[in-house]
C-alpha cells in the first residue's frame, strides 16, 4: 500500500479543495482549470516523457474532441453519454494515427514536432473555415448541451477530479505493467528497447493512443464545461505551451512530477495575470529557463531533499539521475 | 491568370526570403530557428519607430534591419551557447524549445510595448506595365528587393572564400572544424546573415501591405513551411519552394479561399516530411 501513499495523499488534498474554495466562483474555475491541465500534463508525460514523441498539437487534440463532441450533440441531437466518446476516440485515433505514421517513416524527434505543429495549424484553418458548423472565430456555445453536473462548480470540479484520478490511475497501472517496462526501456534507448525484441512501434503508439484519448476526454468535457468552444481556447499558445512547461516544472517520467508541474504552473498563471500580454514573455522566459537550468524538475529534487524515500521517488527507474540522452 | 501567377511570384519571393533564414541556420548551426518571423517583425518595428521619430525611410530600413542582425548575434552568442553543447539531435531538441522560448520572449515584449502597431512605409500606389501585366509597384519594389538579396547571397556562398567556408560547414562540420574552420565564428556570421534576412522581409512585408506586432508567429509557420518543403538544407531548394508555394498559395486563394489555401500548404508541408524526406531526413535516417 505504501507504493501509493503519494496518490493517496494527492488525492485526498485535491478533493478537499472545494471546502476551502466552494463558496468562490472564480476560484473554484480556477481549480477546476487545473485540474483539466494536470490531466493534460500526465497525458503528455506518456506521450514526452516515456515514449520521447514530442506532440505539439495538444490543443488541436483536445479541440478536436471538444468540436465534434459539440458538434454531434448540436446537429445531431446526440446525448454527451455518446457524443463524448466518439469525440474522445476521435482524438485517440488522430494520436495514433501520427504515431504510427511517424514511427512507420522513422521521423525524429523535431520532425515529429514539425508535423504535429502542421496539423495543429490544419485543426485551426479547419475551424475557421468550416464557419457553418463551427461558427468561425466567434466559436459555439455549449452551455445546456452537455451533462447538467458540469454547470454547477462544485459538482464539475469533481468530475475534472474523476478524470485526474482516472488520468493517473490508467497511467499507474500503465508503468507497474509489461508496458511500463517496454516505456522505460524505450525513452532510455530505442535502439536498444528494440534489439532487447520491445515491439517499438506497438508500445508508442499505445502510448499515443492513451495519451490522446485522456487528452481528448479533458478537452471535450472542458468544451461543455466552459459553456462556450472556440479556436482560441484549444489554441497552441493556451495549451500546449502550459502544459509543455508544466512537465518541465514538475519532472519527466515521474508520477506526481506533471501533477504538481501543472498546479505550480497555474500559481504562476494567476501571478502574472495582472499584467495582460506579459503572460506570454513569462512562458518564454520559463521555458528557456526550464529546458537550461532545471531539466529534472521538482519532484527528482524534493526526491533527492528528502531522501528519495516514499512519496516522491515517481516511476524513474532507481540509479539514473539526469534524464537519458543528455550524454549524447 | 497572369496577374494571380504574378501574385504568387511576388508572396513566394516574400516566403522565400522569410525561409532562406531558417534554412541557413538549420544548415549551418543544426538549430531549427522557431523565432525567426519574430526578427523579421523586430526588424521592422526597428525601422518603423526610427522613421516615426523622422528618420529618413531608407536609411530607417537599414538601420532595421541592422537590428534584427544585432538581435541575432546576442541570441547567438548567449541563449544558443547551451544547444551547441550537444551535436545532432539533442541539439535540434535543446534548440528548438530555446527559439520556441525565444519567440514567446519576443511576442510578449513586442506585443505589451506597442500593442495597436502597424508598420506601412507609404510608397505610392502605381500600377506599373510589366511586360503586358499591370503590377502595383510596391509589390514590384518589394520583388527586387528579395531577388536582389538573394543574388548577393548566392555570389556570396559560391564566390568568396568565407562563402566556400559556410558551405562546407554544411557539407560536414566536423570535416569543416578538421580543415581548421572555426564554426562557432561562422556560424555566428550566418545566424547575423539569416536574421537580417528576416528584418528585410518584415520591412518588405510593410512595404506591400502592413506589418503588426502579432504577425511573428505567422511568420514563423510560413517560414517553417517553405524550409521544410524545399528541404532544409539547401538555399536553392528554399528559393524554389518559396515561389512554388507562392504561387500555389495565390491559385488556391483565388479559388478556394484562404483557409482551404493554408491547409493545402500544411498538407504539401506535412508531405514532404512524410514522403520526400531526402532533403530534410537525409541526416537522421
Amino acid at each position: 500500500m505504501k507504493r501509493y501513499l503519494d496518490l493517496a495523499i494527492l488525492a485526498v488534498a485535491l478533493a478537499l479543495v472545494p471546502l476551502l474554495a466552494g463558496d468562490s466562483a472564480y476560484y473554484m474555475r480556477i481549480a477546476t482549470l487545473a485540474l483539466v491541465y494536470m490531466s493534460w500534463t500526465v497525458a503528455f508525460n506518456l506521450l514526452f516523457g516515456h515514449t520521447k514523441q514530442l506532440f505539439l498539437c495538444l490543443g488541436a487534440l483536445a479541440g478536436s474532441a471538444a468540436y465534434v463532441s459539440v458538434v454531434l450533440t448540436q446537429q445531431l441531437h446526440l446525448t454527451p453519454w455518446v457524443s463524448v466518446p466518439v469525440g474522445v476516440a476521435c482524438a485517440a485515433a488522430l494520436g495514433a494515427l501520427f504515431s504510427y505514421v511517424s514511427v512507420l517513416r522513422g521521423l525524429g524527434i523535431i520532425f515529429v514536432g514539425i508535423v504535429t505543429l502542421a496539423f495543429s495549424l490544419i485543426f485551426h484553418n479547419l475551424v475557421l473555415g468550416l464557419r457553418e458548423l463551427t461558427n468561425g472565430e466567434t466559436g459555439l456555445v455549449s452551455r445546456g448541451l452537455g451533462f447538467p453536473l458540469l454547470e454547477r462548480p462544485v459538482a464539475a470540479y469533481y468530475v475534472f477530479f474523476a478524470l485526474l484520478a482516472g488520468a493517473l490511475a490508467v497511467y499507474s497501472l500503465l508503468m507497474r505493467s509489461r508496458s511500463g517496462m517496454a516505456f522505460r526501456a524505450l525513452s532510455d534507448d530505442e535502439l536498444t528497447a528494440a534489439l532487447s525484441g520491445i515491439d517499438v512501434t506497438r508500445y508508442k503508439v499505445l502510448a499515443a493512443a492513451i495519451a490522446s484519448a485522456i487528452i481528448g476526454a479533458g478537452g471535450a468535457l472542458y468544451g461543455f464545461y466552459n459553456g462556450i468552444v472556440s479556436p482560441s481556447i484549444f489554441s497552441f499558445v493556451g495549451i500546449d505551451i502550459p502544459v509543455l512547461i508544466g512537465l518541465l516544472l514538475g519532472g519527466m517520467r515521474t508520477r506526481l512530477g506533471p501533477v504538481l508541474g501543472a498546479a505550480a504552473f497555474a500559481l504562476i498563471e494567476e501571478l502574472v495575470r495582472p499584467f495582460g500580454q506579459l503572460n506570454v514573455l513569462v512562458y518564454g522566459v520559463l521555458l528557456i529557463v526550464l529546458f537550461v537550468a532545471f531539466r529534472d524538475g521538482m519532484v527528482p529534487m524534493l526526491g533527492r531533499a528528502f531522501g528519495a524515500s516514499g512519496a516522491f521517488r515517481g516511476t524513474r527507474a532507481p540509479g539514473r539521475a539526469s534524464p537519458p540522452g543528455r550524454e549524447a | 491568370m497572369t496577374a494571380i501567377l504574378f501574385d504568387g511570384i511576388v508572396q513566394g519571393l516574400q516566403l522565400s526570403l522569410l525561409a532562406v533564414g531558417i534554412t541557413l541556420i538549420y544548415g549551418l548551426g543544426g538549430v531549427l530557428n522557431l523565432a525567426h518571423g519574430q526578427f523579421a517583425v523586430f526588424g521592422g518595428v526597428a525601422a518603423a519607430l526610427l522613421v516615426s521619430s523622422g528618420v529618413h525611410p531608407l536609411l530607417a530600413a537599414v538601420a532595421g534591419v541592422a537590428c534584427a542582425g544585432i538581435l541575432g548575434i546576442l541570441v547567438d552568442r548567449t541563449l544558443l551557447l547551451p544547444a551547441y553543447r550537444y551535436r545532432g539531435e539533442e541539439r535540434l531538441l535543446l534548440g528548438l524549445i530555446l527559439t520556441l522560448g525565444l519567440s514567446f520572449v519576443i511576442d510578449g515584449a513586442l506585443n505589451y510595448k506597442f500593442p495597436e502597431f502597424s508598420l506601412t512605409f507609404r510608397l505610392p500606389i502605381q500600377v506599373i506595365d510589366v511586360a503586358g501585366i499591370p503590377m502595383r509597384s510596391a509589390g514590384l519594389a518589394a520583388s527586387l528587393i528579395a531577388i536582389v538579396v538573394f543574388a548577393s547571397l548566392f555570389a556570396f556562398l559560391r564566390l568568396t572564400l568565407l562563402g566556400k567556408t559556410i558551405r562546407s560547414i554544411i557539407e560536414n562540420e566536423v570535416g569543416a572544424e578538421l580543415c581548421g574552420i572555426d564554426p562557432g565564428r561562422t556560424r555566428t556570421l550566418i545566424v547575423c546573415l539569416a536574421t537580417m534576412m528576416a528584418g528585410v522581409a518584415g520591412i518588405t512585408q510593410g512595404l506591400f501591405s502592413s506589418l503588426g506586432t502579432e504577425m511573428g508567429p505567422e511568420f514563423t509557420t510560413l517560414g517553417l513551411l517553405v524550409a521544410v518543403v524545399g528541404g532544409v538544407r539547401s538555399v536553392n531548394g528554399t528559393l524554389a519552394a518559396g515561389v512554388l508555394l507562392g504561387i500555389v498559395n495565390a491559385f488556391a486563394s483565388h479559388y478556394v479561399g484562404a483557409y482551404v489555401a493554408y491547409i493545402i500548404l500544411l498538407c504539401a508541408a506535412i508531405a514532404t516530411i512524410l514522403v520526400r524526406p531526402a532533403g530534410l531526413l537525409a541526416r537522421f535516417t
